[in-house]
């Protein structure tokens, strides 16, 4: 160590400091991470392809991709199935840092989220590629508006997964609510419902609670939905920049749900009980639930269960469903890209096998097919297509649900009005729109 | 309050009591079978009918889901580590506030203290960031660099430092020793005490650090223990059997290194308190 | 620590010695001592907090592309978010709940502990060992304790209840407090267990404090025919001041940091009625939920501002009050 020099070393100090500082935030950039590219694997094109199956569902897709894999020996798929409940994290992370899927699931709920952060690829030169080009008439009228975000195509609709009414057609028999053939006959309206639920509720002499109801809310959030459509409500406002619960038809459906259980007492308070095992075990005659259940249903022995449209409550015939859209990221290269269209284009010509599974198709020649008709809760479901909504294109729609179920749920339970609820829920609906 | 009468133990002894049944119950607990926890219910029974190591076993039995041998692993790697950077990293730099004469020494070390008020959660998601950026995620530098930043250490062992006789230094000075020998062959021999304290401190602090190593890390192999606890509830969530042998697991080694450090960390923690002022 | 109390003695005559070229030492190299750990503390100190502070001026999520600066605009959003306000009355309620409490407990705890010298090394270790367990194993284990049905606590009171009925009391039924489920009781139980985990922490504290306190003025005290009690009021409590002032402020500064209890017990929801939504657990919602990064950031630097007013009101106001 040599000590001639005799620089002042406060500078020197403060100097390295900074240019250490400097140094680590110019290697920042905050910008998403470099996009590296993937390497083939012996020769073969190597795609990855997440979603969220873990259930029945990704028994179907895994045949669908093996198949696929089969009839194009020079790609590889590379599948993930990762949970919802951490799926979207996993998916955006993996986006801002790298290591982003060639192809992905995205569901219609979180569908502008990713459009608006401009991290999807637009598809029109996919649909229009290739001997047979997809074009509008190929799919049903809201899946194939809903792939599009401010006029630019960035999903390719997979499926439709509306809201139905199941129902146990032995009880429904039972209670002699059949038609002439002597099968049992869900209600299509708000009267029918009504009447229905009631002569489906009974109660055993002495009891104060009924052995069996005649309906449950098994999914608050997308029964809410429902019904709130139906009555010309919903969450937001139609240009989706403030809440909407509080509004008249948002009101009179909360209104209705809270009656089924007030006044009608057809229905038990979700607190009370657990509604969809009550089903399965033939406890509960009605509930709506997505088509995604039916896997579920199939399991159980014994169960009579059948499907219907969701019966028309309010003015408006309309129900709420959605697609898991399948994507593409920003960026990718043209090769990429290629290949990525290659499956998803084959997954979407074979929507049968998808719907089969337990999905609503979202390709229209599937939807007037014979073999589709013959799926018989997938085909009374699919009645619903030409009437069915989505939730609204809202870039922060997914963030919703934390104001907008809790609501719901101190509503029907009876811990506050639905004035007061859903003024709450306004407020904050509101206050989350404004941060954007 | 010069005499203290003998009845003291008694409230002292039924504290001591209550401050440990918890953890007692949490062992009991462990050794018991479901049907065992069960049938409790409604009686108090604190020992297991049939004791058995059944929990143990499931909650180390599956190493795919839960690597619990490497999540110890983990964090005794991460708490070593970051012990050793930090008793390396204060020691260096508290003999520089203490001793060495330099320009804006003093204003430095109050920016120094001036931040160890700083909560922990300004710093989380920046450093996040910052870590992101260095390609650190999910490694062991994001768990023990960021960690030994802190400037407590510096702190502790300045006051110490200060303690030492200047004499002893001036002595190793006439000898023709330079600042690095002074302080490798005077201070740091009697720092030792105070470097035990700190090293263990951190020791600690590390081995049961939380929101850091939650945020810092994603794969599972890559976990440390607590947080590995926490992907244990969020499995297991009320099977409380398999819950209380994992936790009797996260808790053995560092109640163990309490109980054998114990004087040298109650003393290092009455120094603190004391150095506070 | 006998080693510290070695003091060598120097000859009497000093060696004349090139002062001037030592000191030129001093100055050279001293700031190379520190520099490591300015390294790291200006990379992960410094740094994030400065970059901190520029994302919270800015609309900041990670997945888009750019970032408008927004100014304050987060702040204000903040200071008008339902859940922001639900947030801070929850810590503050946490911090009324737990600081008093746990440092009164350390306080008669380190009392107790102060002249006993049988079992002193027992109850010290009895009262610290909850210290140096981890959170995550705290908030596991007293999910345990808590649990309506089978936890110990209630079954305590349980059999109490049984007791009290055999001895005659009427008492209605027991069904077992909601400690976890109830979002009114949800603060007061975490707040509990923070009390049981932290307590042995400030008590070593308070005794290394009362130790300080010179035996001359008990004597002196004694003499003057004082009761304990005077002797506390007059002597005690005062002299105790310093470690007071420090323990007070320390368990509100990390008391409004709390994270992982509500985290590990109720994920980053807050349970149920939000009760255990913390200022902590909502900037990690935001930032790592919600990956607004911008708006997070913002929150934490809310958090910030509050605690040094609150550090600055507390020290004020028990540093201030009589210097005897």
């Amino acid at each position: 160590m040599t000590h001639s020099s005799r620089f002042s070393h406060r500078p020197v100090t403060s100097t390295v400091v900074l240019l250490g500082a400097l140094a680590l935030v110019t290697a920042g950039g905050c910008s998403p991470g470099e996009r590296h590219p993937r390497r083939d694997d012996a020769g073969r094109t190597a795609l990855t392809f997440w979603n969220g199956f873990t259930g029945p569902d990704g028994v179907t897709m895994t045949h669908m991709v093996d198949e696929f894999q089969r009839e194009n020996p020079d790609v590889v798929v590379n599948m993930q199935f990762i949970p919802w409940s951490t799926y979207y994290n996993k998916l955006t992370l993996s986006m801002a840092y790298g290591g982003e899927p060639d192809v992905f699931v995205v569901q219609s709920t979180h569908f502008a989220q990713y459009a608006s952060c401009g991290v999807l690829r637009p598809l029109a030169d996919a649909y229009a590629s290739g001997a047979r080009p997809l074009t509008k008439v190929d799919f049903a009228a809201q899946p194939w508006q809903q792939s599009f975000y401010y006029g630019k195509q960035y999903g390719l609709p997979l499926d439709i997964w509306p809201m139905g009414l199941y129902y146990n057609a032995k009880l429904f028999r039972d209670a002699g609510i059949v038609d002439s053939h002597g099968s049992a006959k869900p209600p299509t309206t708000a009267e029918e419902f009504l009447v229905d639920a009631q002569k489906l509720t009974v109660i055993d002499p002495g009891q104060s609670q009924p052995r069996q109801w005649g309906f449950a809310f098994t999914d608050l959030h997308y029964n809410w939905l429902t019904i709130a459509e139906q009555f010309g409500g919903g969450m937001v406002t139609a240009d989706g920049r403030r809440g909407a619960m509080s509004s008249p038809g948002s009101l009179a459906a909360t209104r209705l749900m809270c009656d089924m259980i007030g006044k009608y007492h057809v229905a038990p308070r979700p607190a009370q009980v657990n509604s969809w095992l009550l089903f399965r075990e033939g406890k509960i005659a009605m509930t709506i639930q997505g088509i995604y259940m039916l896997a579920d249903l199939q399991k159980q022995q014994g169960l009579e269960y059948a499907g219907a449209p969701v019966p028309t409550l309010g003015p408006v015939q309309s129900t709420m469903g959605g697609s898991h859209m399948l994507c593409e990221p920003a960026g990718a290269s043209p090769e990429r890209a290629k290949a990525a269209w290659r499956l998803m284009r084959f997954l979407t010509d074979h929507s049968y096998e998808w719907a089969a599974g337990g999905q609503v198709a979202a390709r229209s020649d599937v939807l007037r097919s014979e073999p589709f008709a013959k799926l018989p809760v997938q085909s009374e479901f699919a009645r619903e297509v030409t009437y069915v909504q989505y939730e609204p294109q809202v870039p922060k729609g997914p963030s919703l649900s934390q104001f907008v179920d809790p609501a719901i749920e101190s509503c029907l339970d009876g811990l506050q009005s639905p004035e007061d609820a859903m003024r709450d829920a306004d407020r904050r609906i509101d206050q989350l729109l404004s941060r954007d | 309050m010069l005499k203290t009468h003998r009845l003291i133990h008694v409230p002292l002894m039924l504290a001591s009591l209550l401050f440990l049944a918890p953890l007692a119950w949490m062992f009991c607990t462990s050794l018991k079978t479901d049907t065992d926890i069960i049938n409790g219910l409604g009686s108090l029974r604190w020992l297991p009918s049939t004791p058995t190591l059944s929990n143990y076993r499931s909650v180390l039995g599956n190493a795919a889901e839960f690597p619990v041998w490497r999540w110890t692993v983990n964090s005794l790697f991460v708490s070593l580590g970051t012990s050793a950077l930090v008793l390396i990293v204060d020691s260096l730099a508290a003999y520089a506030y203490a001793r060495l004469r330099w320009r804006g020494r003093d204003k430095m070390f109050n920016v120094l203290v001036a931040t160890m008020l700083v909560p922990s959660q300004v710093l989380l998601i920046p450093t996040y960031l910052v870590i992101r950026q260095l390609g650190w995620f999910d490694t062991y530098w994001a768990l023990i660099v960021p960690a030994s930043a802190g400037s407590f250490g510096v702190f502790l062992l300045r006051q110490f430092m200060r303690s030492i006789p200047v004499e002893l230094e001036e002595a190793a000075k006439l000898d023709g020793c330079s600042s690095f020998g002074i302080y490798w062959h005077v201070i740091l021999p009697l720092l030792r005490p105070a470097l035990a304290t700190l090293g263990i401190f951190t020791f600690m602090a590390s081995w049961n650090a939380f929101e850091s190593p939650l945020i810092f890390t994603d794969s599972v192999s890559m976990r440390t223990l607590p947080i590995g606890i926490a992907i244990f509830q969020g499995h297991y969530g009320t099977q409380y059997g398999q819950m209380m042998a994992a936790a009797t697991l996260a808790m053995l080694p560092v109640v163990t290194t309490f109980l054998m450090f114990q004087r040298h960390i109650i003393r290092g923690i009455s120094l603190t308190g004391l150095a506070g002022r | 620590m006998s080693t510290n109390m070695i003091t060598l003695e120097t000859p009497a005559a000093e060696k004349i010695v090139d002062r001037s070229k030592t000191r030129r030492r001093d100055h050279d190299n001293g700031w190379l001592f520190a520099l490591p750990h300015l390294v790291l503390f200006a990379g992960f100190v410094v740094l994030p907090l400065v970059v901190g502070f520029y994302i919270s001026l800015h609309h900041w999520t990670i997945l888009q592309k750019f970032h408008p600066f927004i100014g304050l605009s987060n702040y204000r959003s903040a200071l008008s978010d339902d859940i922001f306000w639900l947030a801070l009355r929850n810590t503050v309620y946490f911090v009324i709940l737990v600081v008093p409490a746990s440092n009164l407990v350390s306080l008669l705890l380190a009392l107790g502990l102060w002249k006993t010298r049988a079992f002193g090394a027992f109850y010290k270790a009895a009262f610290y060992t909850p210290v140096v367990v981890s959170i995550a194993v705290v908030a596991v284990l007293w999910q345990w304790l808590y649990d309506t049905q089978a936890g110990l606590i209630n079954l305590v009171i349980q059999s109490w209840c049984t007791d009290l009925n055999r001895l005659g009391f009427h008492l209605p039924s027991f069904n077992g407090f909601p400690w976890l489920s109830d979002p009114h009781w949800i603060m007061p139980s975490l707040a509990i267990m923070s009390l049981w985990w932290g307590a042995g922490g400030n008590m070593i504290i308070y005794l290394a404090g009362l130790n300080n306190i010179p035996p001359d003025y008990y004597e002196a005290a004694r003499i003057d025919g004082a009761s304990s009690w005077q002797s506390f009021r007059a002597i005690t409590w005062p002299l105790l001041r310093p470690t007071t002032l420090f323990c007070f402020i320390f368990s509100v500064i990390g008391a409004f940091q709390i994270f992982g209890q509500s985290y590990v017990l109720f994920g980053d929801g807050g349970g149920a009625g939000r009760a255990a939504m913390t200022l902590a657990v909502y900037m990690y919602q935001q930032g790592f939920s919600e990956f607004e990064i911008g708006y997070g950031n913002a929150v934490a630097y809310l958090l910030f501002l509050i605690l040094m007013i609150v550090s600055a009101v507390q020290f004020g106001l028990l540093s201030r009050r009589g210097d005897q």
